[in-house]
């Protein structure tokens, strides 16, 4: 299904879009007000940026380098070409210690590999211990939000869900009691668990350690208390040196939620006794996403979400839509890399506006990478009749300024003079819900001609 | 195996070598207080900051924090009020029902009201995260402004394991209804003496 065709579903009911859509805004405000109280917030974004595009240039050593200093702390490193190998690894580790509970934490990177179906159908218990991760498993839906997984259920939802699931009183939705009720839930499985896995925030090559972000807690009551931690890592998580945690760690939560760092920063270097560490670095398209000039710079993204809940289009369709792991903004930069046809509509669903540029805290130009989708997808994949002839004309009237300044004057006559039974019509989908605006006066250039003639 | 076709691979398709970018913290500087600051944070991340002139009196202000613990663990011989001993042999599971984790930390952090504690002070892995209260213990002038001073300060430590704590656990996962007390510690308190 295209993003518009399942954005108009979710949009069927109007008062959970409305909250969705505000519910995000305010992440977003919280977000401003942390990064205001930043000295030298704007900095601190340019060099993360720039230790990013330095560890891409360099992918390849560093990653020799993490490997070797991880090894010489104990730790056990696997490499996985793809989502299969990926696997294939955690499952093997796992039936070497005869492993048949698994907790696991938030990791973008095993849903992309669709880690937990291969699990269960090897007869192997895993359960998402993030609260919100937990709240999607139960309904059987993958997240809607890379930090907030379930953003698109209401508290009632939650309620019939626990209730059916973990047997609680109905609340009407109370989170507090849902909440304590979730706490006892999962404690009994960190309990007894035999391995844990969870994602990786940060890499660190000069120390072959690792951090993971939480505020639950989840991660730590997982790793520490089973036998064998299996943490799973993208390529392109590392960062060259352990100081350069303190940039990231700065940007990260204040990005993703307005806190100033999430409850738990933890840094794993060596396993404590008795207990072995495992680290599973996947590609899984990712050398392939380096190699395109245009589009590498995704590959700096610290999935923080705030491109998420600034984008007035994610805000308003919800994370389902896009139908792929990572949605919103740079979920639409990514997902094509991986299948042109299937996720050829993802790049249209943008304003273009810049918002999610503006707060990306690595600096990706998500906006223009958008663009370019767009004009390779024109070209490679066949396109709605309608579609291609609008942009025909678009294209033939942005390249030619006469013509533009004819079609300019006439949009605004148009504006003025347009029937709404024909913006309003069936085939003009964008006016479904849409009037056209009212149009006052001067175009730009006369008011701008008329202001130096000072009229 | 695929280490060798993946680094191959990304050899191949890597752009060319970009320098490592100069950093310069002056850029961050702020003249500011310290403690005032980290109270603001702790408090905005639900925790609490108790002050207190030395250690002598600890125990007493703990009791009266925490009334009803009985399950104890301190990790700081200046507390004596652990009626749980722990080890680094402890088996992490029998420490569910701790009340009550009494922990010294080195460095805390002013501007997001966190505090490093890593493996020499925290014995069992575990303990920071399954006991019911925390409180972290750390010098008034252990406190740093930024991420940046506080891991030049750890640089030399043995790396093991260590965490930064910054509040409570935590989690706004149903309809952004924030509620504490998720996995980890139900209520957290640093005390800076
Ligand atoms: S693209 Fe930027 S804003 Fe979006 S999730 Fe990644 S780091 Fe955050």
């Amino acid at each position: 299904m295209a993003h518009a065709e399942a954005a108009a579903k979710f949009n069927e009911n109007e008062a959970k879009v409305n909250w969705h859509d505000k519910a995000l805004w305010f992440v977003r405000q919280k977000r401003d007000k942390q990064a205001h109280k930043v000295q030298g917030w704007e900095q601190l974004r340019d060099y993360a940026s720039a230790l990013k595009a330095n560890v891409l240039s360099n992918l390849d050593s560093y990653l020799v380098q993490f490997e070797e200093n991880a090894k010489k702390n104990g730790v056990i490193v696997h490499w996985a070409a793809n989502a299969e190998e990926h696997n294939k690894i955690v499952h093997s580790i796992l039936q070497k210690h005869n492993a048949k509970k698994i907790v696991k934490s938030k990791s973008m990177l095993t849903e992309e590999c669709h880690l937990n179906p291969f699990l269960e159908a090897n007869d192997i218990e895993v359960i998402d211990t993030d609260l919100g991760e937990r709240i999607v498993q139960l309904a059987q839906e993958p997240p809607s939000h890379i930090v907030l997984p379930a953003i698109h259920k209401t508290k009632e939802e939650v309620d019939e869900l626990f209730q059916e699931h973990l047997g609680t009183k109905p609340s009407g939705g109370n989170p507090e009691y849902l909440t304590r009720e979730a706490r006892k839930h999962l404690r009994s499985k960190f309990l007894q668990a035999d391995a844990a896995i969870t994602g990786v925030n940060f890499a660190v090559a000069d120390t072959g350690g690792f951090v993971v972000c939480t505020n639950e807690g989840n991660a730590d009551m997982g790793a520490h208390l089973a036998k064998v931690h299996i943490a799973c890592m993208g390529m392109e998580k590392l960062i060259p040196q352990e100081k350069h945690l303190g940039i990231f760690l700065r940007l990260l939560a204040r990005s993703a939620t307005g806190q100033p760092i999430t409850t738990y920063s933890s840094y794993f270097n060596k396993p404590e006794e008795g207990k072995e560490m495992h680290i599973i670095i996947v590609d899984n398209g990712r050398t392939e996403q380096l190699s395109r000039e245009d589009f590498r710079r995704s590959l700096h993204c610290i999935r923080c979400g705030a491109c998420m809940n600034t984008c007035p289009i994610y805000r308003r369709s919800g994370g389902h839509s896009y139908d792929a792991t990572i949605p919103g903004p740079i979920g639409s930069i990514l997902s094509p890399g991986k299948d042109l046809t299937k996720h050829s509509s993802l790049p249209f669903a943008s304003t273009l506006c810049g918002s999610c540029s503006d707060v990306c805290p690595v600096k990706i130009n998500i906006h223009e990478q958008l663009y370019k989708w767009r004009q390779i997808i024109v070209k490679e994949v066949p396109q709605p009749f309608v579609k291609k002839i609008v942009m025909k004309a678009a294209g033939s009237v942005l390249a030619k300024p006469k013509t533009y300044d004819f079609v300019g004057k006439s949009t605004r006559f148009m504006l003025k003079h347009t029937p709404k039974s024909l913006i309003n019509s069936k085939i003009n989908t964008w006016g479904h819900a849409r009037d056209l605006p009212e149009v006052k006066g001067d175009n730009f250039e006369d008011w701008y001609k008329k202001r130096q003639k000072n009229e | 195996m695929s280490r060798e076709a993946i680094l191959k691979a990304v050899k191949a398709n890597k752009p060319e070598a970009l320098p490592l970018p100069d950093i310069d913290l002056s850029v961050f500087d702020e003249d500011i207080n310290l403690i005032e600051r980290f109270k603001e944070n702790i408090e905005f991340v639900g925790g609490r900051l108790l002050e207190i002139n030395g250690l002598d009196t600890i125990d007493a202000e703990i009791k009266a924090l925490y009334p009803e613990a009985s399950k104890i663990v301190s990790c700081m011989k200046e507390s004596a009020l652990g009626t749980v001993p722990v080890s680094k042999d402890t088996n992490p599971h029998t420490l569910e029902d701790i009340d009550l984790t009494i922990i010294k930390g080195n460095f805390a952090v002013a501007e997001n009201g966190a505090v490093w504690v890593s493996d020499q002070e925290i014995v069992v892995r575990a303990l920071p995260f399954i006991t019911n209260d925390l409180i972290l213990v750390v010098p008034k002038n252990a406190v740093y402004l930024h991420m940046h001073q506080v891991f030049d300060a750890i640089s030399e430590r043995e790396r093991t394991f260590g965490t930064f704590i910054s509040g409570p656990s935590k989690t706004a996962d149903i309809e952004q209804c924030l509620v504490v007390g998720a996995h980890g510690a139900i209520s957290l308190t640093v005390v800076l003496y």
